[in-house]
């Protein structure tokens, strides 16, 4: 049985190191001025999705002057007459340019597609909590068992480690689905034509927009205190250190989203490159090389595979800890009698 | 120019954060040799540390990427 397990698996890699060299020289074939591989093309936000090689068209819903415009697809939009393209930009056909683009794209749709796999693997489990399984016995079967590893993960090594004692439950459920949702969006960059849509600012700036707002909502007296009158300085100190501070309060969001977006973006720029190399070499070198190479580059791209799997979940639980880390520290109360000492205990709070 | 500026910040940042992380890891990888039982906060706080860090590299990576594609604030 594994002996024909890994027949077929060694035959579907060598497939697949073969595949793509058929379409380079297809692709090498067709033009000469075009660049060999267009990397931005593969990482940008597009218009359409892409499934088994077939593009779907997405809606464009776009505000032009404070009048709404609704279109099938950008070939609807263009075909009514009432837009131009310029420059893969699309205009009024008057030459007003679109003031609101609300259009449907390929990210967008990654980001519902991950949403809703989140809310169905928690409902899921939670209609099996209802019923009796994992309360009164023990959790059955695989997804399960994972959830539940990924629940108790998150309540307790996150949720109870970083946020005050008698605060935290409120907070699990927007740390656990964030968590989730990340997970989810990052690990659909791994399926053939999937698209990480965390690897778009806009998304996660909203994530960490979220962040954001809870951790200023859930601040205590003491978290704006230290923003406005740090305690236990000199007074002309806290000249410098309040806006210190509040800039700090706008940088830590910022940080989290670019920090997202930069690890998943490197990792798709990574993968499209390495395998792009056999495009380059098709093209330098001829079909042999690139066929010859391409078991190289395919092997290589299958151990970043592994990595990239890794990094999605790493980046997802960092999101989730230094939400974590931000809202507990937003949230925590200290002992007005001792300030010398409360300041002491927050720098080793925040060093630990 | 921008993209001589680009290419040289770009190669400093490296070098600074991965300073910095690869001290993280010596010091945490020293901790848990030494205190195996401890292993569990320690890799908390190191990933933790390392992703600030990361923040202030990134920070400098955005202003790499501004030089090099030419946006002027």
């Amino acid at each position: 049985m594994t002996r024909i397990l890994r027949g077929t698996l060694i035959t579907i890699l060598l497939l697949l190191a073969f595949h793509p060299t058929a379409i380079a020289q297809d692709d090498a074939s067709q033009g000469e001025e075009e660049p060999v591989i267009d990397v931005m093309g593969k990482i940008v936000d597009h218009d359409y999705l892409e499934v088994a090689g077939a593009k779907i068209y997405l809606p464009r819903i776009l505000l032009v002057d404070g009048d709404w415009y609704f279109y099938s697809s950008t070939t609807a939009a263009l075909e009514s007459g009432e837009f131009q393209e310029q420059d893969g930009v699309l205009t009024r056909a008057d030459g007003a340019s679109v003031s609101l683009d609300m259009s449907i794209t390929s990210h967008l749709m990654y980001v519902w597609f991950g949403i809703i796999l989140a809310l169905f693997f928690t409902i899921w489990a939670a209609r099996r909590y209802k019923r009796g399984i994992g309360k009164t016995s023990e959790p059955k079967g695989v997804l399960h068992n994972i959830f539940e590893v990924l629940f108790v993960f998150v309540r307790d090594d996150i949720a109870k480690e970083y946020i005050p004692a008698d605060k935290y439950k409120k907070y699990i459920t927007y740390l656990f689905s964030v968590f989730m949702a990340i997970s989810f969006m990052n690990l659909f960059g791994l399926f053939p034509w999937g698209v990480s849509a965390t690897a778009d600012l806009t998304v996660t700036a909203t994530l960490a927009a979220i962040t954001f707002f809870i951790t200023q909502f859930s601040g205590s007296k003491d978290h704006w205190r230290h923003v406005f009158m740090f305690p236990g300085v000199h007074p002309l100190i806290r000249i410098i250190l309040t806006p210190v501070e509040i800039l700090g309060l706008f940088t830590k969001p910022f940080a989290l989203a670019i920090r997202l977006f930069a690890n998943m973006l490197s990792g798709k720029i990574l993968i499209v490159c390495i395998l792009g190399l056999i495009f380059i070499f098709t093209n330098i070198f001829g079909p042999a090389v690139g066929i010859g190479s391409s078991v190289i580059w395919v092997s290589l791209t299958a151990a970043l595979y592994i990595l990239k799997a890794f990094i999605a979940l790493l980046q997802a639980y960092i999101f989730t800890l230094l939400s974590a880390v931000f809202i507990g520290m937003a949230a925590e109360e200290h002992d007005h009698e001792h300030e010398h000492e409360s300041n002491v205990a927050v720098a080793t709070d925040i060093n630990q | 120019m921008g993209f001589l500026a680009a290419g040289i910040g770009a190669g400093i940042i490296t070098l600074g954060a991965g300073i910095g992380i690869g001290l993280i890891g010596k010091g945490a990888v020293e901790s848990i040799a030494r205190q195996p039982e401890a292993s569990g906060d320690i890799r908390g706080a190191m990933i933790l540390t390392a992703a600030f860090i990361e923040g202030v590299a990134l920070f400098a990576a955005v202003v790499t990427a501004i030089l090099a594609l030419g946006i002027t604030v």
